[in-house]
């Protein structure tokens, strides 16, 4: 295997430095798995480095019930249902017009979108909350579903017109021909031919709004309509009164993306690669 | 309905959701905000409230001249930031991502990328909370350590309350930027490489007469992604101090976020704070279009 010119106590040193870095990276998050089958009190007077000495899973029915992560939940997958589907269509509609139906104010209009990637969402948020009071859509579903689109319209316009550039213009042409209007060429090739994208932007999108934070917080207050991130955020700054449980909400909270992480990894990384870089 | 027609109202057709949305929900807002941070408005009506007056800079110079200094120090945080993603998580970043691209290691290559990366698709708001019950308190796993090391250790505030919140963010971020060095080196032809190697050059040669000069440009886009990644921050610090203790903690986008939100709301503190972000953020923009001018990429 040895075709690399690196020598064995280099190779020792780099296998050592990888491993290092993997186990700092994953042991506060297998340390805070561990540490919710633990009571508070048995957190609090045994080590906190040492494992639960007698597993205690009376934490999550808890948390699950009488902590309403079940609604949570469920208002996470409303949210990134809507969100997810409606991003990844109007940036590839957006971007089709913008890759090719050529007019002279689509620069423009591509540029007003493309600043919003460096944009941050927390120098508009005064504005956006009056907005939202005064539309009457304070504390409803639609006061984050909204800005949650229109915040990932920027990098979905950014990569589907970027995509949409490489395809062949003769394909379309020649629907053209054959008297396809553009609604219907993006509808049958287009949109179709795009999937990789819309892969990777659906990606991006969904762990955006799943981890969406802010906006949450503000622009809702019942508790029925609010997501995950919501209930973490909870115990925010200050030090919860129960370990056990705050770990076990924590642990509630990080499952699902957990899940979703390990089966879509490498598509994941390649649309972080894909958005962050230009060129 | 002429070709020419259906050409336009097609184009329409394609455009205009995404842009009614886009323009209602971010554009607007940002040039709202603007104008608000020359105002005195501070909550209640907004038309026809005949307290409204124009104040021009009256809050720009309040907020850069009040006596807590509030503003300098979070934006100091900010910068803090930005240097610990610059000469932290860059050079780690690529150190790792070279590692994995030349694979000096023969196995584990995918397992350690998947792992290193882990954290950055974990809400802000989890690490953030995971981290302040590991760092701060009597029950800390911090503190169990220093009695570990020490038996006689006691519990003492932290001299330096920002070096936690560092830390976090050089663990939180670093494998971001191994990705994206990652992605460019992959880009790097392997037969220039091989070809390199023929001619006998060592690993060291390979890394700085090949890779380095082919990642100048990312080395760039990674630090503007590093201050455009530091203005973003907001959910971790506050999740895990909340800016605290006293305020020593907050960055600008806290620090506008407790103006507006939290007790009594100054607003036009809080709008005025919003505009030098975007400021900062517009000259972001125009650095990017500058650079990839300069270095041909798109034309944008």
């Amino acid at each position: 295997m040895d075709k690399h010119n690196v020598s064995l106590p280099v190779k020792i040193i780099i296998y050592t430095v990888m491993i290092a870095f993997t186990a700092l990276t994953v042991y506060p998050i297998l340390w805070l798995i561990l540490q919710s089958f633990k009571t508070n009190t048995a957190y609090m007077t045994t080590n906190k480095l040492s494992l639960p000495m007698r597993w205690y899973f009376g934490n999550y029915p808890y948390v699950l019930i009488q902590g309403n992560y079940l609604t949570f939940f469920k208002n996470s997958v409303i949210y990134s249902a809507i969100t997810v589907p409606a991003v990844v269509i109007l940036s590839n509609m957006a971007g089709f017009a913008f890759a090719k139906i050529p007019f002279k104010i689509t620069k423009l209009f591509y540029g007003v979108f493309i600043v919003g990637i460096l944009l941050t969402l927390q120098s508009i948020l005064i504005p956006l909350f009056l907005m939202v009071s005064a539309a009457k859509l304070h504390d409803t579903r639609l006061a984050v579903i909204i800005p949650y689109i229109a915040l990932g319209l920027p990098m979905g316009i950014y990569l589907c017109t970027d995509f949409i550039k490489s395809i062949h213009n003769e394909l379309l042409e020649s629907a053209r021909i054959d008297g396809a209007g553009f609604l219907r060429i993006f509808w049958r090739i287009v949109f179709p031919m795009s999937a990789p994208v819309s892969v990777t932007l659906a990606i991006i999108t969904f762990t955006g709004t799943w981890n969406e934070f802010i906006l949450m917080s503000l622009m809702i207050s019942s508790e029925k309509y609010k997501a995950i991130p919501y209930a973490v955020g909870r115990y925010a700054g200050s030090l919860g009164s129960d370990y056990g449980k705050l770990f076990t909400s924590l642990t509630v909270a990080l499952i699902p993306i957990l899940i979703f992480y390990f089966i879509f990894r490498n598509q994941i990384t390649k649309g972080v690669a894909a958005g962050a870089v230009k060129g | 309905m002429t070709i020419n027609n259906e050409r336009r109202l097609s184009y329409a057709v394609l455009v205009a959701p995404a842009l009614i949305i886009y323009l209602a929900v971010v554009a607007f807002p940002t040039i709202f905000s603007v104008l608000l941070s020359l105002t005195n408005y501070n909550g209640g009506l907004i038309f026809g409230n005949p307290n409204i007056r124009f104040v021009g800079l009256d809050s720009y110079i309040w907020m850069l001249t009040e006596p807590m200094g509030s503003f300098y120090k979070s934006l100091g945080n900010n910068l803090l930031i930005v240097a610990v993603s610059v000469f932290g998580q860059i050079p780690l970043g690529f150190g790792l991502a070279y590692i994995l691209s030349r694979k000096l290691i023969a196995r584990g290559n995918k397992f350690f990328q998947t792992m290193i990366y882990l954290p950055n698709v974990i809400s802000s708001i989890i690490i953030g909370v995971l981290f302040n019950a590991i760092i701060y308190g009597r029950n800390s796993v911090l503190m169990e350590v220093k009695k570990m090391i020490n038996p006689q250790a006691v519990f003492a505030l932290n001299p330096n309350p920002m070096v936690p919140v560092l830390v976090v963010i050089l663990w939180m971020f670093t494998g971001f930027y191994m990705i994206i060095f990652l992605a460019n080196l992959q880009r790097i032809d392997p037969s220039i490489i091989e070809a390199a190697r023929i001619d006998g050059a060592k690993e060291w040669d390979i890394l700085r007469h090949i890779s380095l000069p082919a990642l100048s440009g990312v080395i760039i886009t990674t630090a503007i992604l590093a201050i455009s990644g530091s203005l973003k921050s907001f959910d971790l610090i506050y999740a895990m101090t909340n800016g605290g203790p006293a305020g020593q903690t907050r960055v600008l986008s806290l620090f506008m976020y407790e103006s507006a939100f939290r007790g009594a709301p100054n607003y036009p503190l809080a709008n005025a704070i919003s505009t030098v972000m975007v400021l900062i953020s517009v000259v972001l923009i125009i650095v990017v279009q500058r650079l990839g001018k300069a270095f041909g990429t798109k034309e944008e």
